[in-house]
Formats: C-alpha cells, structure tokens, sequence
C-alpha cells in the first residue's frame, strides 16, 4: 500500500463505506485474482492455517484464529533476492531484481496490518530500500477486524487492534450475514470501484453495527493496561540488573522465532547465492538473538552472552529512545513471540520480570 | 505454495513447512498442529531452507577418467558403478555399504539389499550408529524400552528428571523445551556431566563428572542409596542422595541422555547401569521415561533399517526367519552373517558406497579417514553435495536433497514421518531410492517390472514381522564392572571431545549462509587447533590467553593453543569435534584419552 494514501478513515462515516454480502465474496475475490496475485489465510495440514497464494475463492478462510507466520514474508521474504551481479568486461553488470508485483493480501488481521506499517516506516528511512518498497507499494491491504481475543494476544496495548483507524486500503467488519467494507485511502476506493455492484453503500444500521462490534471488541479484549511504561522507564535508564538479563539468558534457547514471527521485526543479513555466470545479493532474515549476528570478523562478539541479547531486544522493543524516534513500541500485541518460543523467553514475560525485576522462568 | 515435511536436522522431527516461491525455496513457516514441534522450531528449522538453495549441489552421474571426474549419462555412470563393483566381488575384495543418518528410511532399508542382497556383503554400517546404538542396547538389556510416540509430552509431565548431558540445549533444542516447561511445571532436574551447561545451571543439582566415569557416577549413586554393587572407593555427595531419593520417590521419573563421546562398549555399559540404578531404587524400567538421543536426524531410522553389521531390518536378529523372509522378497538369499562396523568398512573394504554423507566429516579419525578411502580400489558416492569423499570416488551419483525426495524418517520417539517433495531435484539428480534400485537391480536383483516407491514401501513393511523384536533380546554381553574407566591417577587430564559429532561439517549447516557462521568463525579462528581447561587449570598451569600447551599421551603429543572455559571441570581437557585433527596424534582416532599437559 502506498504511505500517503494512508489516511486516517472516518469509521461510520457514511460517504466513504459500503457492505457485501457474504454469499457475494467469493465472486468479489474471483474478480481480484483476475488482475492480480491473492494472498489469504488458507487451510493447511494439521489444522494449521497459512498466508498463502490461493488459486481459486474457496480457499479463502473468513473465520479464523491469526496463523502463527504472519503474512510478512509477501513483503519481506525470508529469502529476499535483490540484485544480480555478473561480470561484463573488466568489470561487472548490477541489475536489481524486481521482486514487486500486483498482490492483494486479503484478510490480514489488524496487528499484522500495524506490522506492516512499522516495516514501512523503516524501510522508507533514508536511506530508502527500493526492493521493499515497489513490493509495498504494489501490494493492497485487505484488513479483517477482529471480533474473538487471541488467547495470547495483547494488541489493545499496542494500540495495534482489535479495529484500525489508519495503515490499511480497506477494513473489513464481519456484521453477520455481511461486510461493511471502510477503505482507508485510494487503493481501497478503487478497490471497491472494481467490484461494482457486488459493493453497496453501506446502510445507516450497518454503520452504527459497525461502531457497536468495535465496542464490543474492545470490551472483550479486556482493558488496555501497558506495562511498557514501566519496563520503558527501566530500560531506558539502564536500572535493570545484568543478573537478571542473565536470568532470562539461561530460558532462551535461542531459536529466533521471536523475530522471524514478529510483524514488526526487520533483523536481515546479506550474502551472495552463486548462480551461472555471477552472483544474487540476496537478503536474508536474521536474529538478533542469534550469537553470530553481532559476531565480528575479528572473532570478538560485542554481544556474546545470550542476556546482552536479550537486552538488546528488550532496548529495541521498549526503551524510551526508540520510542520517541518512532513514536510506537516496537511491538503489535499479537502474542506470537508467546506461541512460538522455544525458551519462556516471549516479550510479556520478559517485560513482566523487567518489571517486577525478577525472573522465575 | 507451501509444503509441510519433518525438518532435516535433529531427531525430535518437527513439522516445517517449507515455502516455494519462483521456483525455489523461499524460506519455511512452522506448523502449530504439528503433534512434535507444535509451532515451535530451532534456528537450524528456520534455516531449513538453506542450504538445499545455496549449497554446492552434485547435478551430474560423474566418472573418473584420467584422473579427472567426468558428467557422463545416467546409464553409464550406473553401468560403471555396477561393473566396478563386480569386479571387486569377482576378486573376493569385499564390498562395505554405508548408510547414514542423513538418508531416508527408504533409502537405508535399499542400503541394507545394497550390500546383504546385491552384493552378498555383511558390512553395511552407519558412521554414528556406534553413538547410539550400544547405549539402547545397554538400556534394553536392563529392561528398559526404546521412547514411544508421545515421549516428548510426557516429558513435560514428569516430576524427576535426570539428564546425561551432551549440551542438549544445543544439540536438540526442542527437546531442551520441553525440559524448560517441566522444570517450570515443578520438575527437579538433576544434570550430570563435565560442562556446566546451560541447563544444568536450571537444574536442582548438577553432579559433575570426569568424561569417561558417568557409569562410576551412577554406581556411586547406587551406593548411596544402599544399592547396587558399590564401587570400592565409592563416594557419595549430598547431591548423589538428594537425586536417588528423588528418583525413588517420583511419580513419573525421566532420564535424558544426551549424545556422549564415548566408546561403544562404554555406552552400553553406562546404558545397563542406568536401567539397573532406576531397578535398585524400586522403579522397574516401565515406569521411567527413557530417552536416549541420537546425535542426527534419521540414526534411528537408519538403525531400524538395518543399517547395522549384526541385525537385519526391523532390528531382527541374524538368525531365526529374518533371512527367510528377505530371501523371498529379494529372490536372492540374503548375507546374514555379522559385518565388519563403518570405521572398520572405510579402512578395509576394497568396494565401498556410500550413501548421504562423508565419512570424514563423521568419524573420529577425520581427515585420516580420506587417506583409506585414497587407497580404496574402488569408491561410489551417492550424495546431494559435494563433499570431501568425492575427491577419491571412482563413481559420483547425484540425488536429491531433503526437499526433492519423498520418503519417511524415523524420530528418536519412533515417530515415522513424512519428507514430502516440493521440488524437482537439480540437474540431472534423482531421488536417493530410485539410484539405490537401480544400482541394486544392475548387480543381480532385477524385478519383472521396476520397483515403485509404494512397492518399496510395501517391501519394507514385509520385510519387518508384525511384531519387530526388541532390540537387546540378544543375550547380555559380558559386563565387567570397571571397564573402559580412566585409570590415570586424579590430577592427570582427560583430553576428550566435545561431543561424538560437529554440526559444522553437515552439508545442511555447512552451506547455510545462517547456520555456519559461527562454525566457520572457529575455524578461522583456530587454525592450529584448540583445547580448552577449566579456569582453575589455566590458573594453575599460569596460562594466558592463546598460550599454547604441549598435550602429551601414549600415542603421541601435540603443541596447541589452549583456551579457559569457566564452566568447565577440573582435570578435563576439551577439543571441540571439528577441531579434532590438530590431535588426531595425541588421541589416535578415540574420544578420550588420558594426558599430561604443560604450558610451552
């Protein structure tokens, strides 16, 4: 989606939303795969659900608990080729790999959305990253509001969900036997102009339901106490004891999964991948968690110790200077790094021991 | 698209799905239903996806011509490989097969009707089937069971644990999380080992060991608690009663161990020990959780393919109807008598295939490995990389990698799961199974019509009777209390390695931009070698930093750099696993050995 047409959306407003009734959605999908690549949560093994390309509607999943990979990788790919690098004469030919192409994400929950906009806002600083953004700027944000709380997510917190008020191309709200439909700028307008009449304007009592499922939402998600402040305050000055950072070391078994899951993560490394007559820079996620991402060709590591790391990610995540540089924790609430971890080592529980500066696993 | 199969690394055999993105593979995604993993993956599963993409792939059937390896057609590098192969057998030279941990089911069980049925061989063996299988061995023999599926769930449910380290925190990492959410639920964990790792300092009690007396540990235990046959000079610390009372006590007792660098005979002495210390404390083996780790991927599976100098698939004895039975679906009778095991095979046999791995990289000897394999008349590799072993190999035959081959693995819970294909392999690769039945169908063992994979598949369950016998039902081998213990007097070094195996030297870490980093880091570091004392050590032989030391023993010495680890045991000298080489001289290819060391 395109940054600047990021425009904070009117919820209820009456000019900008329209509904679709449920049994109309997958003729609206059919008609996004005719012109572009669709990305939704599908159904895989064991009950798992997967952000994938689908090939036909009924593959979309419309109900469904957040998958555990989070739709980054359509934008920032695990294995992100970006220039190709070839001998020509006495020198060499770079030609940029152009990894964008039309893609609608479809049904990404809020959090994942508020992700994207953090990666966004990263990657747009100067000096900007051109692969990331084509990719982004091709691609539409087809948000699903969330109505049930996952269990292990916190997003009212972050200010990351359960609705959004901005950083989509258009909001879905599941109102029953339909949609109300909010586009969140001109990609999400054109969007609905493209569907035609499968798109109504919406009602007077959709509108209101609509402000009542967010009330609702609200309420069930349970009240939005932070308890980043706290750890922010202790973090930022340096008061956390580096006993406890090694504490919280000995439960962390340095897997990576809080990063490579996290939708506001953007650890990457960069290597070359030979291919026939040259070479493809490619980027690669990476972990600060891991011992060799800091490591330096010297065999020194400014970070050796599975606590210095975590520190680290602490400091990123919460600390006062990062707040203020980009006006957000650097977390979306959605409980990933809580699924995932191998260790007990997820960021509420770490912000937790912060805290109460102890740590009992 | 995205493909769900069981990652490739350890032997716990999580649920990865693996991602395919313009025609490679882009990256993976765990899979939270998965009933091992559960979503939950090491660094090495999320860089699954590596190295089949950026490693030094093998995409052409290659032969040595002129000294040279040569792409030539399939059909001539099969033809080569058979008439080579024959010629060693019409010369009575012997023929040894090496499977590997890294193989699938399929491809091992092929291993086996490579060499007892093809080619009328009794050595087929696998370079760390000597880390594993004694130790099972020595458990069942004490009355104690291979782990089920659901092992590692209950795990997490029990109240006392008991854990031989080999570092399992990094060795197996989702098993080391499961540990963590036991002891979080209340469990006692006791740690026993010369390191103090990251989980034992989680543990109730860690019990220090020099490497090479575990067995000792645990008859001390023994006594402590007023059983077993007491050691003479047995002494017992508060941490050994503290543990027997536990484990006599427990609701639900585990013992974990993890890989140990120790001799075979040694394993499986420590092994029996266990299962008869858990019977002394009134805990028939049934009511313990047992968990012996492999040290890779598919050992168990390649074990209970028969991949092994004295057993037949599904652990069958050599005698009684094992025999029978793979003689009427082979049409040929089968060798059944014991084989010579992996380092024997690579240092003697004049044939040799091997399948999956380089024997360099797995052996205790090395590099020294090479130097058989140079003098080896004749060498076919099968192999999805391209490895040191190549470089001596009369035939080269590529197969695909994890990601390009259907199959099955067995987990060390004896799980059999799924490797399912999402890629066509490079080049002109083929599958591991297909190569291995076509090689086979050349030496002799031709069929009507070529086997398929759901023939094989069928094949193999045939080929195991309906109740696999246990392993161990063999009679007990003489074990006599003390053997295989150091007798260097205390104050005297153990120079031993860090483990029976080095991640660094596997294809799918070794051409992992991710993973290797830290190996290679090592070994750039290292050039001359390394070995590590404890702080006391150090202080005491008043070393700094990068000194060297002369390591002396009764088969050689070597001058090293020497390294202080603080969370290492006194009188320990330690040589990580890929930097054995620098004292292969001192040790001679075993995995301890006693010396004396002086700073230089």
């Amino acid at each position: 989606m395109e940054a600047t047409e990021a425009t904070r959306a009117t919820p209820g407003s009456p000019s900008s939303a329209f509904s679709i009734a449920k049994a109309d959605l997958n003729a609206w999908v059919a008609g996004l795969l005719e012109a572009r690549e669709v990305i939704a949560p599908t159904a895989a093994e064991d009950g798992d659900v997967l952000f994938l390309p689908i090939a036909s509607p009924e593959q979309v999943l419309w109900e469904f608990r957040n998958p555990l990979a989070p739709p980054k990788p359509f934008l920032f790919p695990q294995l992100d080729p970006l220039l190709q690098i070839r001998t020509k004469g006495r020198g060499f030919a770079l030609d940029p790999v152009d990894g964008a192409r039309p893609r609608i994400l479809l049904n990404v929950r809020s959090c994942d959305a508020r992700g994207f906009a953090m990666l966004r806002a990263m990657f747009a600083a100067e000096p900007a990253d051109g692969a990331y953004l084509r990719r982004a700027d091709a691609t539409s944000l087809v948000t699903l509001a969330c109505h049930e709380p996952c269990a292990e997510g916190f997003c009212v917190c972050c200010d990351a969900g359960p609705f959004l008020h901005d950083g989509f191309d258009l909001q879905l709200t599941d109102l029953g036997d339909r949609l109300l439909a909010e586009p969140g700028g001109g990609q999400g307008r054109r969007l609905l102009a493209e569907a035609g009449p499968l798109f109504a304007p919406a009602a007077a009592g959709d509108l209101a339901r609509r402000l009542e499922r967010e009330a609702e939402a609200r309420r069930s998600f349970g009240p939005a106490t932070c308890h980043f402040a706290s750890a922010m305050r202790r973090v930022s000055t340096g008061r956390v004891p580096d006993a406890l950072w090694e504490a919280m070391g000995d439960w962390c078994l340095e897997c990576g999964a809080c990063n490579f899951l996290c939708p506001a993560c953007y650890c990457f490394s960069v290597a070359d991948q030979g291919c026939d007559g040259g070479f493809t820079r490619c980027r690669l996620w990476d972990s600060c968690q891991y011992p060799a991402f800091t490591l330096e060709a010297s065999g020194h590591n400014p970070r050796a110790r599975r606590g210095e790391r975590i520190k680290r990610r602490l400091f990123h995540k919460t600390s006062a200077q990062y707040y203020q540089r980009d006006g957000a924790v650097g977390c979306v609430g959605c409980g990933r790094c809580v699924r995932a971890c191998l260790g007990t080592t997820g960021l509420p529980a770490l912000v937790a021991a912060v805290r109460r500066g102890a740590w009992h696993g | 698209m995205a493909v769900q199969t069981t990652c490739p690394f350890c032997p716990v055999g999580c649920g990865v799905y693996l991602r395919v993105a313009d025609g490679g593979l882009a990256g993976v995604a765990p899979s939270e239903g998965h009933p091992v993993s559960r979503g939950r993956l090491c660094a090495r599963g999320w860089a699954a996806h590596e190295a089949p993409a950026w490693g030094e792939r093998l995409t052409h059937p290659l032969v040595r011509r002129g000294g040279c390896l040569v792409p030539v057609p399939w059909a001539e590098a099969l033809e080569r490989a058979a008439s080579g192969l024959h010629e060693v057998l019409a010369r009575a030279g012997g023929i040894g097969v090496l499977g590997s941990a890294l193989a699938t089911n399929e491809e091992n069980y092929l291993a086996v009707k490579l060499a007892r049925g093809a080619c009328r061989s009794p050595d087929v063996d696998s370079t760390l089937r000597s880390t594993y299988e004694p130790l099972v061995r020595g458990l069942t023999e004490g009355g104690a069971g291979l782990p089920s599926p659901g092992a590692l769930d209950e795990l997490e449910r029990c109240d006392v644990l008991l854990l031989l380290e080999g570092d399992v925190a990094r060795t197996h990492p989702r098993l080391a999380s499961s540990l963590l959410r036991a002891i979080r639920s209340g469990a006692r964990l006791f740690t026993l080992g010369h390191v103090h790792t990251q989980l034992s300092r989680l543990a109730t009690h860690h019990l220090p060991v020099r490497p090479g007396r575990e067995r000792e540990r645990i008859e001390t235990l023994a006594a402590a608690m007023g059983a077993g046959p007491a050691p003479s000079a047995a002494r017992s610390g508060p941490g050994e009663r503290l543990l027997g009372a536990r484990l006599a006590r427990a609701c639900r007792p585990g013992v974990v161990i993890g890989p140990l660098a120790a001799p075979p005979q040694e394993l499986r002495e420590l092994g029996r020990a266990l299962a008869e210390l858990l019977a002394w404390l009134g805990r028939p083996a049934t009511e313990v959780l047992w968990l012996p780790l492999p040290v890779r991927g598919n050992l168990r599976g390649a074990c209970e393919a028969g991949v092994a100098p004295d057993w037949l698939p599904g652990w069958q004895p050599l005698e009684g109807d094992g025999p029978r039975r793979l003689r009427a679906l082979w049409g040929a009778e089968p060798c059944a008598s014991r084989g010579a095991d992996a380092a024997a095979i690579v240092a003697e046999r004049a044939g040799l295939v091997v399948i999956g791995e380089d024997p360099s990289a797995t052996l205790p000897l090395g590099e020294r490995a090479l130097a058989a394999l140079a003098e080896r008349r004749f060498l076919v590799v099968l192999g999805a990389f391209a490895s040191r072993a190549m470089e001596r190999a009369e035939v080269v035959l590529p197969i695909a990698a994890f990601p390009e081959t259907e199959g099955t693995v067995t987990s060390f819970e004896g799980r059999r799961l799924p490797v399912r294909p999402c890629l066509p392999p490079p080049g002109q690769a083929r599958r591991g199974w297909h190569v291995l039945r076509d090689l086979i169908e050349r030496l002799g063992l031709a069929r009507d019509a070529p086997l398929s994979f759901a023939d094989l598949e069928r094949e193999m369950a045939a080929a195991v009777p309906a109740s696999a016998p246990a392993l161990g039902t063999a009679a007990p081998g003489a074990t006599t209390p003390g053997a295989g213990r150091p007798t260097a007097e205390d104050g005297a070094f153990v120079l031993a390695l860090d483990g029976p195996f080095d991640w660094g030297s596997d294809p799918l870490v070794r051409f992992s931009p991710t993973l290797r980093r830290e190996h290679v880091s090592r070994r750039k570091l290292f050039p001359d070698g390394l070995v590590e004392l404890s702080a006391q050590d150090a202080e005491r032989l008043g070393l700094r930093l990068g000194q060297r030391v002369r390591v002396v023993s009764a088969c050689g010495e070597a001058v090293l750099p020497a390294a202080r680890r603080a969370d290492l045991e006194p009188g320990v000298a330690l040589v990580p696993f890929a930097l054995r080489e620098h004292v292969v001289a001192v040790m001679g290819g075993a995995f301890r050995t006693e010396v004396s060391v002086a700073r230089v």
